[in-house]
């Protein structure tokens, strides 16, 4: 665990240092773009508070794909799965008006379900006709993205806009605010706990982790491989759903725009591989990469480095992390050996010294 | 005096981190002998081979072939200089051949890379006659036994005119008349002016065939011996380090009421071979019934089939009155426990815990490990469990949190066969339970089986080592091509005699 903290902020350390020297290269102000960048994502409440909004997504789709990795399914298709809880969310709350004590369950059930069914049709088709979930679940996502523009550009359009997306959704379906706080960074945080639980304290999360490591091994102890799988991905759908219902009833749009919440469904594959799956380092690298994103936007507004710049940033703490994460281990086990080899030489040299005198 | 004609000086390799595999290691191997090289497994002798052969690098120290320093980068390299390696895998392509497996990779080419087939089909037969292989090229290597596969072997490095043949552990898959027939054949070898390094831990073998024979133990030679008047004890002394004891000490059985019964149990693979042909036998509690045969022969088949990895067979298997047909694999292992024989992939996940190793099965049938909820997984009593398998087993670990990945083999396989025994079933599956282990775990598994047979198991175990069936099993199924050859108390036979029923030249008529 401390050796996983260790190499992580190696990792990220030279990251930065790169970053600054891409900064310096292109005659940017590098320190003060960092300073800037920390300062619209930490250093005040209403940037901490943003920050902890962006996170909140990408917290459950890194944990929708960490769960799915570190179980043996490859579940790529958080894109979709987070357009189909974004879209069931929006007809809902276009449809539905109860008061918000139950109109805020019911669509995070909605959401919730109509996540774990989409991913569920990709289980199927890998438990019914052996087709790779791999495969399915990316081409599911291509179909998520043309179903929901469909839906905004024609049935749900709001004729009254220029560009297409959807009326905003009832107001009782908005998620609460406290003050700057989203309602869906607290949600994130408890479904977090929730999953370590699952993760670390159930036999089914044990089933789940063995499953990720060896599944013969698992077989042959009698672990139920299909019905654990269906669960994994259903679980895992349903947490990238739920993502997408964040964007709907939290925030400031209320309703589904085109093209909206791009990133955070492959956001969430990278936060995942770059935690190694873990639960509690995915929230952790959500909050982190949600920062450069904050970030971002005041760096450019003070120190005209573009946007962008973030990407590549995010690109190369990803490269590192994972690098410092297998290098540090093969770099340890070389010193190790070398470090062995010298003590067998001088003592054999000692040998040799006694031998001639 | 023969000239020397290998010569390994102070030679040291370090596998990261900091396993010190060879430590240095001093060789000399002369011209036209067969010297064997002994020791136990992970003594260093099989990676000491592996660095003259090319295969893996080494961290210091030099080799000599012929007075010239060698330092191979390939396996291609020593091929060319004359070292050629069979391995304990075979490496050979089933749909191909004989000849063509022989000539793959250096297939002789007329212009327009069209192949010389004739010219060294001509070769690879007089090589053949040469040494009286008695192959036919144009089999395939699907169709002819193990034994004459390793013959390939030895044959594809004669072609490339091998000098220096290294055997690793060549007898382990053979019946006790082929490993005389291959002797026969490697006396040959070294008539003809070959020079042979013979792996091996089987001291009878040693003492038959080698002219010198050097002890490896924990990477280091202990010392090398020419092959006069040695006698087993002296080269056990050096290989342990102890005396060790040849047999293992067993009251005779006292077999009780039936507990596992195999009735016409016949097995039919996706290809439409029968893997499995109508066997029936029963297992009695506090008996060990052991099942003898070349591999290959449906072992495999039959213990997928009792533990549940198979499920499409036909006939019946019982134990205790329930019928495994239909039974979930977790079903299945409230009546049995099971060993297999694949440590790494099928035993254990090598990237997890002790803890999440050992808790295995148990954490849905041991109702200790429940938590204050079904559904929970109680820690503590996961540790605890864990902690009394360490004790109990003599496992060797750094603690239960460690990975299972840092412990040695046996170490390993003590936990796996710990975890096994403590879910306390009637019927115990035993696959290979000891297969290349250090003689210490080795001793210590066995003890643990006759232990649990005293207390009434039945024990039904699977072993490719003969040694190992007579000295634990109190009956032997022998069984040829999926079905049963034989059924012999041990007392009343001998290891020639369930050798012929192993390779199908004799057969009983069982019931």
């Amino acid at each position: 665990m401390k050796k996983q903290i260790i190499t992580s902020l190696i990792g990220i350390l030279i990251a930065f240092l790169i970053g600054l020297i891409i900064l310096k290269l292109q005659n940017y102000p590098a320190l003060e773009s960092y300073k800037q960048l920390l300062n619209y994502s930490l250093f005040s409440r209403f940037s901490l508070f943003s920050t902890l909004n962006k996170a909140a997504p990408l917290i459950l789709t890194g944990l929708s794909a960490a769960i799915a990795f570190g179980s043996g399914a490859v579940n790529l298709g958080q894109v979709g799965q987070f357009l189909i809880g974004a879209i069931s969310v929006t007809v809902a709350g276009l449809f539905l008006n109860l008061p918000p004590v139950i109109m805020l369950p019911t669509l995070i059930l909605i959401a919730l379900l109509a996540g774990a069914l989409y991913a569920g049709i990709a289980a199927f088709l890998k438990l019914k006709f052996g087709m790779d979930e791999f495969i399915t679940t990316l081409m599911l996502n291509f179909i998520a993205q043309f179903f929901t523009l469909y839906l905004i550009t024609g049935p749900l359009l709001d004729k009254k806009m220029f560009s297409p997306m959807t009326e905003a959704i009832n107001r009782s379906a908005w998620f609460p605010n406290f003050s700057g706080l989203d309602f869906s960074f607290i949600l994130a945080l408890i479904i977090l706990v929730v999953i370590y639980f699952i993760w670390n304290h159930t036999k089914m999360g044990y089933e789940w982790k063995v499953m990720g490591q060896n599944d013969l091994f698992a077989r042959t102890g009698g672990v139920k491989i299909n019905s654990n799988y269906l669960k994994v991905m259903l679980l895992s759908g349903a947490l990238a759903s739920l993502a997408g219902a964040m964007l709907i009833m939290g925030g400031v749009q209320h309703r589904f725009l085109k093209g909206i919440g791009a990133n955070y469904g492959w956001d969430g594959v990278m936060v995942a591989v770059v935690a190694n799956n873990g639960v509690i380092g995915t929230g952790l690298y959500a909050l982190f990469f949600a920062m450069l994103q904050t970030g971002a936007m005041g760096m450019e507004l003070e120190t005209s480095v573009p946007l962008e710049f973030v990407l590549v940033l995010q690109a190369i703490t990803v490269l590192f992390v994972v690098a410092s994460r297998e290098s540090a281990h093969l770099l340890f086990n070389r010193l190790k050996m070398y470090f062995k080899l010298r003590g067998i030489k001088s003592k054999e040299e000692g040998q040799a010294d006694e031998t001639t005198n | 005096m023969p000239k020397e004609l290998i010569e390994i000086k102070n030679l040291v390799k370090i596998y990261p981190p900091e396993t010190l595999a060879v430590n240095q290691v001093d060789l000399i191997i002369k011209e036209g002998e067969i010297h064997a090289l002994i020791g136990e497994n992970g003594a260093g002798k099989s990676t000491l081979m592996k660095v003259l052969y090319g295969m893996i690098p080494f961290n210091s120290g030099s080799i000599y072939l012929d007075n010239k320093k060698i330092d191979f980068k390939s396996p291609r390299e020593a091929v060319q200089a004359g070292i050629g390696m069979v391995h304990q895998e075979f490496m050979l392509i089933h749909k191909y051949t004989i000849y063509e497996n022989v000539i793959l990779g250096v297939e002789p080419t007329a212009k327009f890379g069209l192949l010389k087939q004739k010219e060294s089909k001509k070769r690879v037969q007089k090589i053949i006659d040469n040494y009286q292989l008695k192959l036919n090229p144009d089999d395939r290597i699907e169709d002819i036994s193990v034994a004459a596969r390793q013959k390939v072997e030895i044959l594809k490095l004669l072609y490339r005119d091998v000098d220096i043949l290294i055997l690793d552990e060549p007898t382990a898959v053979l019946t006790p008349q082929e490993i005389e027939e291959l002797f026969a054949r490697l006396k040959s070898l070294k008539k003809a002016g070959k020079t042979i390094i013979f792996i091996s831990h089987k001291l009878n073998e040693v003492l038959e065939l080698a002219d010198s024979v050097t002890v490896m133990r924990q990477g280091k030679k202990v010392a090398t011996m020419t092959n006069e008047g040695l006698s087993k004890a002296d080269l056990a002394r050096a290989m342990v380090g102890r005396d060790v004891v040849f047999s293992i000490e067993k009251e005779a059985a006292q077999p009780a009421d039936i507990i596992c019964q195999i009735k016409d149990l016949s097995f039919i693979d996706n290809h439409k071979k029968k893997r499995l042909d109508k066997l029936n036998f029963t297992i009695r509690a506090g008996e060990i019934v052991g099942i003898a045969g070349v591999e290959g022969n449906g072992q495999f088949e039959l213990v997928q089939v009792i533990s549940g990895l198979i499920d499409n067979y036909q006939g019946e298997i019982i134990i205790n009155n329930n019928s495994l047909k239909k039974l979930s694999i977790l079903e299945r292992r409230k009546l049995l426990a099971y060993v297999p024989q694949d440590r790494k992939n099928t035993g254990s996940a090598q990237a997890l815990s002790l803890i999440e190793n050992t808790i295995m099965t148990h954490h849905q049938i041991n109702t200790r490990l429940t938590g204050k909820f079904d559904y929970l997984l109680n820690k503590k009593a996961s540790r605890d469990l864990t902690r009394e398998i360490i004790d109990d087993y003599q496992v060797l670990s750094s603690g239960p949190a460690a990975k299972i990945s840092s412990l040695s083999g046996g170490n390993q396989q003590k936990l796996i066969v710990g975890r096994e025994f403590a879910m306390a079933t009637d019927f115990i599956l035993l696959d290979n339970p000891t297969r290349g282990l250090d003689v210490g775990s080795i001793e210590f598994i066995q003890q643990q089986i006759i232990k649990s047979r005293d207390q009434g198991t039945a024990i039904l175990l699977i072993s490719a080592d003969l040694d190992e069936l007579f000295s634990l099993a109190d009956r032997l199924v022998v069984i040829h091509q999926g079905r049963i050859t034989a059924e012999k108390l041990p007392e009343a036979t001998d290891k020639e005699e369930i050798g012929e029923y192993m390779l199908g030249a004799r057969r009983d008529e069982i019931r």
